[in-house]
């Protein structure tokens, strides 16, 4: 094979590489996924290219393009590995560490992951595979093609691309493959180039509904660790009023902190949800959240142990540490956390009016939850407490204000704990005092009754902010709230204990707002209007699964963008063409300036062949073009076979001709013209 | 090196002005032949009759001086009458050798395919060794050597073709084709004006020419279009409608006749399109085309033609294009 042919089809095979790499980019970021894919692909071509200057290293070129790659990304990626820039054993264990972990880390992650190179490695590592293996294949281009084809499909099983960037990327995956198999055969370029434009409609076109991905399929949840309940220590901590928990400054202000959220109940215990993932560089509002939101940001400083640190209901992004967050109801968990922690939490908060969540329905997306088994007159106390109106928000915040008249906060010693079904009992129907626990949880129970979905969640009142805007949050502070879905909202926290204690007004926009909605309420004794019922949707008419509405409009718009990309990309290409052959000097400018007047020609309807010389090409060209060419022949000649070289007098000169050249094409039609400007080649 | 391609480039001046005072409106076929003498390369013209063959070989003959001899091949003409034959002479009572015709510096065959096949192959054995050997005695002919044959391709009738196997001895094949009309009308006055080939002055001396033939072999050219050379040689090779195509002679042959080309253009150094101006003569007789490609009407010039226009021509390495 030719080495110039050869080049060729590696740089191809690399480009393929690294499309389908990039492909990474929803779940890593593209500035974190390009230094070092592009570390490893320039490894690999220096490699390539040594191996075309010294044959004799041909047999061992899969092992150096390897390792030359492997050394690259431990430059890029792995720094902080090196001894004064040189590979140490610990580079080797995080490259292996690259190979087995970094995969299954990242399915373990919310994404965009965080770019650190434990997580990321494996992407450029399949790159680096992907193009050894096509470089070692290239004399066959159709088999050198597969690897990257492969991780291509493995990067879609990771996040599946649609719409217009599918079109794009499957124009530019089809460039690339086009590219290589035009070196093999000419007419498999159109059927790539076809095929790949097809497959990227298609899928931009089709919606299968949720895509397919391992992050859904494979079971990557970090484990929780055993730890004790916060719902179990609401007492105790209330015997010790006084001690610290932690402080925060923020911009906006905060009415609770959240440590978690229990919504596993089985008549004895309450239960976290096991499904924490590792927090990636940040989350956007949950997708059930569809009214406007606002973003927050506070900065926490956390001493003590334990694996659980403040949060808020939707964070959406943590610096300072790398926390476990549970996506659902926001509760962040380091583990193994021992000592003070200092981090910086963003979080979203819905913006809704006091009318629109008053009339709200509970979210349809929610069961209300496990109740393990209902005590007898439970459910009749439901029934009643909420006047047996159907689950709404409005029913909600009656059965808070139930919960608020008819029981009393507890104070002194001793306070009751526990919040199993036995304590319900006794604090529902005997005590009717307790602390925010049973609350909280008998408030939980009630509504799942009733069918409005509730979570127990478990935390700290925020106190009033100190003069400086620093606030200390307290031991006394500890509390447990109810929360309920509400549609289109999310979970909207209630307090049923903090009315019963007498709380301070509602701070944050979210509790404002509830609180408003809970002052229109009607006064118990009358009936409880139920509120309107949401106008029927439309129901859409049987039709064939595919919309060939969208398919024809997303077909439609992948050719405007392959128009526009012709557009601006072509006559671009070629200046850039130009401008890299000006910069060549010697011998070199000399040929550039004749593959300059050839593609110039070439792209005005010149019929010209791989054997055509300047003079062939003068012989089909008419007047003072052919004239201009003879010249350039001379030129070349001397230039070339000569053996004396070229300096840039003649460089000068041959490119004096192009210009020549250019004002002769100048003069042709603008039709001709304009046609030339977007010939591809 | 400057100096002595002028002086090779001044011999092709003088030849091509002399050629040219009788064949006229033919300056590219007078160039190859003419560059086929400057590398020592015999010459075989094919085309049908009155086209002016015999005539550019008569002149050639006659332009480049030293001694020359005209073989009129017919069927009754005897292998020794070419080499020549050991006559005993009973006066001295001994054997004297007698030499052939093709005991001369130029040496023009025409009509060589109407000899027969004995007697073409004796002077084809001539024009490869540049030797004689009569009862086991050898006789070198002269040097430089040169043989310009002529064929008629269309008369067959009593005429024996020349074996393929061995065209290749000939550097180059050209054909002279028609006239253009105004060629023809000078062709006619020179005619009448009766510039006769044989009254043509010799223009070089026999050392001038061996000199302008040493210079040109030291013409330089680059590896890469010697690859590039062999490239097509070898595509003739496997080109689906070649039956058996050019050997390394031909590429060899291609490379020499490159050479004489670049001389005449007065260069030092050979360039790609010398190459591709030689060879379509130099390759052309060389390729025996299937049967298959025969009833299509297909012939070696299309196979060269095909490949002149495939194969890309080098640009020594340079790349960014």
């Amino acid at each position: 094979m030719r080495g110039r042919v050869m080049r060729g089809r590696a740089l191809c095979v690399l480009a393929a590489g690294a499309v389908a790499g990039l492909l990474f980019a929803p779940v890593f970021g593209l500035w974190a996924l390009a230094p070092p894919i592009a570390a490893v692909l320039v490894a690999c071509y220096a490699v390539v290219e040594l191996c075309a200057r010294v044959p004799a290293l041909l047999p061992v070129r899969p092992v150096l393009a390897l390792v030359a790659g492997a050394v690259a990304l431990v430059e890029v990626s792995l720094f902080r590995t090196t001894f004064h820039g040189l590979p140490t054993a610990a580079s080797l264990r995080a490259l292996a560490a690259g190979v087995t972990d970094s995969w299954q880390l990242t399915l373990q992650s919310t994404w965009p992951v965080r770019p650190d190179a434990e997580l990321l490695l494996f992407v450029p590592l399949l790159v680096l595979l992907t193009a050894v293996l096509g470089v070692e294949l290239l004399r066959w281009p159709a088999v050198a093609v597969t690897p990257s084809l492969a991780l291509l499909a493995l990067s879609q099983a990771f996040v599946a691309v649609s719409g217009a960037v599918a079109v794009l990327v499957a124009f530019g995956y089809a460039l690339v493959a086009a590219c290589l198999l035009a070196s093999w055969a000419r007419s498999a370029v159109v059927p790539t180039v076809a095929l790949c434009l097809v497959a990227g409609v298609a899928v931009a076109a089709v919606d299968p509904g949720p895509a397919f991905s391992l992050r859904r399929t494979q079971a990557a949840h970090a484990p929780l660790p055993r730890t004790t309940s916060p719902l179990g220590e609401v007492a105790a901590r209330l015997s010790d009023p006084d001690a610290e928990v932690f402080s925060y400054t923020g911009d906006a202000p905060v009415d609770r902190w959240r440590l978690v959220v229990l919504d596993g109940f089985d008549g004895v215990t309450w239960t976290p949800a096991d499904r924490y993932r590792r927090l990636g560089v940040g989350i956007g509002p949950p997708a059930g959240v569809t009214v406007p939101t606002e973003s927050h940001s506070a900065r926490l400083t956390v001493p003590g142990d334990g694996p659980w640190v403040p949060s808020q209901a939707m964070p959406a992004s943590v610096d300072g540490i790398a926390p476990l967050v549970d996506e659902a109801t926001g509760a962040l968990l380091s583990p193994g956390r021992t000592g003070r922690v200092e981090y910086d939490l963003r979080w979203w908060e819905p913006r809704v009016d006091p009318d629109r969540l008053r009339d709200a329905g509970v979210s349809a997306e929610f069961a209300p939850g496990d109740l393990g088994i209902v005590p007898p007159r439970v459910a009749e106390l439901a029934r009643e407490a909420t006047g047996g109106a159907r689950p709404t928000f409005r029913s909600a915040l009656v059965l808070e204000q139930y919960l608020s008249r008819e029981y009393k906060v507890a104070t002194g010693e001793p306070l009751p704990t526990g919040s199993g079904w036995p304590q319900l009992r006794e604090f529902l129907f005997d005590a009717k005092r307790g602390t925010s626990e049973q609350f909280a949880a008998a408030y939980v129970v009630l509504a799942r009754i009733v069918g409005i979905p509730a979570r127990l969640a478990v935390g700290y009142r925020a106190p009033t902010p100190a003069p400086d805007g620093r606030v200390v949050v307290r031991n006394r502070d500890v509390l447990a709230w109810p929360e309920v879905a509400v549609a289109g909202v999310g979970w909207v926290p209630l307090d049923p204990a903090g009315g019963a204690g007498g709380a301070a007004a509602a701070r944050s926009g979210l509790a404002q707002v509830t609180a408003a909605a809970r002052a229109d309420l009607p006064p118990p004794q009358d009936e409880l209007p139920d509120p309107p019922l949401p106008a029927d949707e439309p129901v859409p008419t049987p039709g064939p699964d595919i919309d060939f509405r969208e398919l024809a409009a997303w077909a439609a718009l992948g050719l405007v963008a392959l128009l526009a990309l012709g557009l601006v990309a072509i006559p671009a290409a070629k200046v850039v063409r130009t401008w890299r052959r000006r910069r060549l000097t010697g011998p070199r400018g000399v040929v550039a300036a004749w593959w300059e007047v050839r593609d110039r020609l070439r792209a005005h309807g010149t019929r010209v062949t791989p054997g055509m010389t300047p003079r062939d090409l003068a012989a089909v060209s008419e007047g003072p073009v052919a004239d201009t060419l003879h010249r350039l022949a001379h030129r070349l000649d001397a230039a070339l076979w000569s053996g004396a070289g070229a300096d840039d007098g003649d460089v000068a000169a041959a490119w004096e001709a192009v210009r020549e050249v250019r004002l002769a094409l100048a003069r042709r039609p603008v039709g001709a013209r304009l046609k030339a400007v977007f010939a591809v080649r | 090196m400057t100096t002595h391609v002028t002086q090779a480039g001044e011999v092709y001046e003088r030849i091509a002005a002399n050629v040219q005072r009788v064949v006229r409106g033919k300056p590219e076929v007078v160039r190859l032949a003419v560059a086929a003498l400057l590398c020592e390369g015999h010459l075989l013209f094919e085309d049908v009759p009155g086209i002016g063959k015999t005539t550019l070989a008569r002149c050639l003959a006659r332009s480049i001086g030293g001694t020359w001899n005209r073989i009129q091949f017919t069927p009754d003409l005897l292998p020794g009458d070419i080499t020549g034959v050991q006559v005993y002479h009973q006066n001295d009572e001994k054997f004297v050798f007698h030499p052939g015709g093709v005991f001369a510096n130029v040496v023009l065959a025409d009509e060589i395919n109407r000899g027969t096949p004995k007697t073409q192959s004796a002077m084809l054995e001539v024009m490869s060794e540049r030797r004689v050997t009569v009862d086991a005695v050898r006789h070198e002919v002269p040097t430089p050597f040169l043989v310009i044959a002529t064929q008629n391709p269309i008369e067959m009738a009593g005429t024996y073709r020349l074996p393929e196997a061995q065209l290749d001895r000939f550097l180059m094949r050209l054909r002279m084709g028609y006239p253009d009309l105004d060629a023809e009308v000078m062709v006619i006055i020179s005619d009448r004006a009766g510039v006769d080939p044989d009254e043509l002055p010799p223009v070089v001396d026999i050392p001038t020419l061996q000199n302008a033939v040493a210079q040109v072999r030291g013409i330089r050219i680059d590896t890469a279009l010697v690859r590039y050379a062999a490239t097509l040689t070898s595509a003739t090779r496997q080109y689906s409608d070649v039956r058996y195509g050019a050997s390394p002679r031909g590429s060899i042959a291609l490379i020499r006749a490159a050479q004489g080309i670049a001389a005449t253009h007065g260069r030092e150094f050979v360039t790609a399109d010398d190459i591709k101006q030689v060879a379509h003569p130099v390759l052309d007789h060389r390729l025996i085309l299937t049967p298959d490609a025969e009833l299509r009407q297909r012939t070696a010039e299309d196979v060269v033609r095909d490949l002149l226009a495939k194969i890309p021509v080098p640009v020594a390495g340079a790349s960014g294009g």
